[in-house]
């Protein structure tokens, strides 16, 4: 269970890029080439991971500022990404003039936040009300210094496929499918209950596996596993327990397919019918169209985008454009984060891979709004209508140091053990204690 | 060339009672005798100097760092002494880890000994275009670790992959390849052996053809049959050249990462959901680079590396014995041995390559 977002379609990848990594990543040197700053030529470093839209925008943007080389890399995970980050940060070089930084790693990020630059230097405080609220907050460190300006949030939805809908005699339609979740005041109680329903009616499951569904769930709490002081706070947490409870059970009816996620069989589950819904946050969409074309399926296979999700709103992700301290170049590098981030170029961005904008300007472009092969591949959903409304009442949670490694090393484990059967809920629960007293209390 | 008439042309005047010899010296031969004195230094240098910069420095930095309470991000801590030593000789995911090493070398080195050793023997007889066949063996050793760890992982996948769609199809269970212990440890050890069991039947073969035919002939007159002369003769007289190999695959099993690393390269607990596969290496990178414990990932490698270097002090020792012919099964057979021992001559060699690979 990885939770890092926007991985592509070939995970299989991941690992080879993440060997190149390492021989690249020692090769790349500096940030820039220091050529000079006067009037010279400048070249600036990009690293960004997954599909974040922008390749078609450093052209653009070389194009407009005559004098200026853009030499973007791209890395396949986050995961990776932040081990290239992090391994760059600890040898004192080699980070880039832009760096992408993603919402997950933000707890790590707060701790080096002297490692950026202020923003607000190069213009930030100007254009600060561009972006939805919580999301700028995000971005501010606990000095107040504004380290990254945001390029896209991660509201989340409900893919499902209305086919395997209707074959369970359950409505397909999106406007009838989020009623039948509770539309507005949709319930974790009320989609397992319907998850039943379907298991019943065609003994498959529900949902792929249940990790994304427990990422939903924490991430929507008005705290997560650290209170909004920094302490954490999960072994007690009767919060936690009780959605821990709802998940246990819902993995012993036979509600989860025990997939590997980021794996799906190359995209085979998403096409062979055995599961029927999907947690998608914005960025999710872009995935799940690739895992089912990699599977053989297009928009036939009845994949669909509804107007709701279980337990209220919910965001997943989203990321930043940073400009390290190791910059040489950190005002024309904050000019092109700016200009990468403007209302007009994210909605560009959400065109190419259906990331969700984190300005209110572009959420509202027509270019969102409108239709798209994305929206065409989802049974004509207004995909940007939805995300808009979805990311209504999204609130940030704050996130500590260790939320990564309680995410994936503490919880990781007993989500399998849930989803394999080769625990309960109660047992699953109490060998994620062990784990976090070990991994995180402890260390 | 030069210097080596040089020291001729030096070598009377060398003895010291003509003290003032040096002043007589010109500056071309002062150069000369510097020349005699320094040259050899200076030709293998070019090795300790980079030894001592991607050795020895990262070597001595790794003990300082893990000295430290040391945050991979945050950078030095306070000094805990040993205390990072302790902790990990006293964290059960550490010898976890080492069970794991362990186990996967054992679950590999048989199967790729026995193998090694009959495709030696198989390569060891008059087949036609011996060359092809001699290379073939060793085209897995030729593709990359990662795109054997990416094919193979396809092919173990739980429930798309290749071999549990055969199973079954044979109305077998599917197997856990990537959440369970032991068909995990099966599955990485078949990684392993498929890239390296060529490799090894190629030195096992350069061994074989060391021994002597006529040992093989009086044999074979004696009344020796084929299996029988493998057991008494061939396998005998490599015995140091099996040796080699063992050690040299247990220092490799020790180091094994991109295997397991990319097994399941989407699990965020690298070597799977509860670490059923996750080997010391690979406990070592996650704690560094995920758990940013860069102390303890640094002791952990310390750790590591003084059981490499009690591996190779085993190995020094076995190869010595075996140098003094006092292993108990030379004496038994006589005259013979030593015979196939001095053909070989193989031992010391052996133990140099070792001495050098550490």
């Amino acid at each position: 269970m990885n939770l890092s977002r926007r991985t592509r379609v070939a995970t299989a990848v991941a690992g080879a890029a993440a060997f190149a990594l390492l021989a690249t990543g020692c090769s790349s040197g500096g940030g820039s080439n220091g050529s000079g700053d006067s009037g010279g030529d400048i070249t600036l470093t990009v690293t960004t991971f997954g599909t974040m839209g922008f390749d078609d925008l450093y052209q653009e943007y070389e194009d407009a500022h005559p004098g200026i080389t853009i030499k973007a890399t791209n890395i396949d995970t986050g995961d990776n990404a932040r081990t290239d980050w992090q391994t760059k940060v600890a040898a004192g070089s080699g980070l880039p003039d832009v760096q992408a930084v993603e919402e997950g790693w933000l707890g790590l990020v707060m701790q080096v936040s002297d490692q950026f630059n202020d923003l607000s230097d190069y213009g930030a405080d100007e254009i600060k009300d561009r972006w939805v609220p919580w999301k700028l907050q995000q971005a501010t460190d606990p000095d107040g210094r504004i380290i990254g300006y945001g390029t896209d949030i991660g509201p989340e939805g409900l893919c499902y496929n209305g086919k395997l809908f209707e074959q369970a005699g359950l409505p397909s339609d999106r406007e009838s499918v989020a009623a039948l979740f509770g539309g507005a005041d949709a319930t974790w109680d009320q989609f397992f209950a319907v998850g039943k329903q379907y298991h019943e009616a065609t003994g498959k499951a529900f949902y792929d596996h249940s990790g994304f569904v427990w990422n939903a769930m924490v991430n929507q709490q008005p705290e997560g596993y650290y209170t909004k002081d920094g302490d954490l706070n999960v072994e007690d947490n009767a919060n936690l327990k009780a959605l821990w409870a709802q998940l246990a059970d819902g993995a012993a009816t036979g509600l989860s397919d025990n997939q590997t996620a980021w794996d799906w069989g190359g995209g085979k589950a998403f096409t062979d019918g055995s599961f029927a819904t999907f947690m998608c946050p914005g960025w999710m969409l872009g995935v799940v169209k690739g895992q089912v074309t990699a599977g053989g399926g297009d928009a036939t296979t009845g994949w669909d985008f509804a107007d709701v999700f279980p337990g209220g709103p919910a965001n997943w992700g989203g990321s930043f454009l940073t400009v390290p301290t190791q910059s040489k170049h950190p005002k024309e590098a904050a000019e092109l984060a700016q200009w990468m981030t403007d209302p007009a170029q994210q909605a560009k961005a959400f065109q190419a891979a259906g990331v969700f904008p984190s300005t209110t300007e572009a959420q509202a472009d027509p270019g969102v709004t409108g239709e798209s092969d994305l929206t065409k591949f989802f049974n004509n959903a207004p995909i940007g209508e939805i995300l808009a409304k979805r990311a209504e009442g999204v609130a940030a949670q704050f996130k500590g140091p260790d939320d990564s490694i309680i995410q994936s090393q503490v919880f990781g484990p007993s989500i399998q053990e849930l989803d394999s059967g080769k625990a309960d809920g109660t047992q699953a629960w109490k060998d994620a204690m062990d784990l976090l007293d070990q991994l995180v209390v402890n260390k | 060339m030069t210097s080596t008439l040089s020291r001729s042309r030096q070598a009377p005047p060398a003895p010291r009672p003509t003290a003032p010899a040096p002043q007589r010296l010109t500056f071309r031969q002062r150069l000369n005798r510097w020349d005699v004195l320094l040259s050899p230094y200076l030709y293998v240098s070019p090795f300790f100097l980079l030894f001592a910069l991607v050795g020895l420095f990262p070597l001595g930095y790794t003990l300082v760092v893990s000295l430290n309470d040391w945050n991979l991000l945050t950078g030095p801590g306070e000094w805990v002494g040993l205390g990072n030593f302790t902790a990990e000789l006293a964290d059960p995911l550490f010898w976890n880890s080492l069970f794991n090493t362990m186990s996967i070398f054992v679950i590999s080195a048989v199967p790729q000994l026995v193998l090694g050793l009959v495709i030696a023997a198989v390569l060891d007889q008059n087949l036609r275009a011996k060359t092809f066949w001699r290379m073939s063996v060793l085209l897995p050793y030729v593709v990359t670790p990662v795109a054997v760890a990416l094919i193979f992982s396809n092919m173990f996948g739980e429930k798309y992959g290749l071999v549990n769609n055969l199973l079954v199809g044979l109305g077998l269970d599917p197997v856990m390849w990537k959440t369970e212990l032991w068909p995990s440890h099966f599955a990485i050890a078949a990684m392993v052996d498929w890239r390296w069991t060529g490799y090894n039947a190629l030195i096992l073969l350069a061994a074989m053809q060391a021994v002597p035919k006529d040992i093989h002939e009086s044999a074979a007159i004696d009344g020796a049959g084929a299996v029988r002369r493998f057991f008494s003769i061939t396998i005998p007289s490599i015995r140091p050249t099996l040796i080699f190999v063992v050690i040299t695959m247990t220092i490799g099993s020790l180091q094994i990462f991109a295997e397991p690393k990319l097994f399941n390269a989407t699990t965020a607990t690298p070597g799977g959901p509860h670490r059923e596969y996750q080997t010391t290496v690979l406990y070592l990178w996650d704690l560094a680079f995920q758990r940013q414990s860069f102390g303890k990932a640094a002791a952990v490698a310390w750790l590591l590396f003084l059981l490499i270097v009690i591996i190779g002090l085993v190995n020094f020792l076995l190869s010595q014995r075996i140098a003094s012919g006092s292993s108990p099964r030379e004496r038994r057979r006589g005259r013979r041995a030593p015979e196939g021992r001095d053909a070989l001559t193989s031992a010391p060699t052996y133990a140099e390559i070792q001495q050098r690979g550490l």
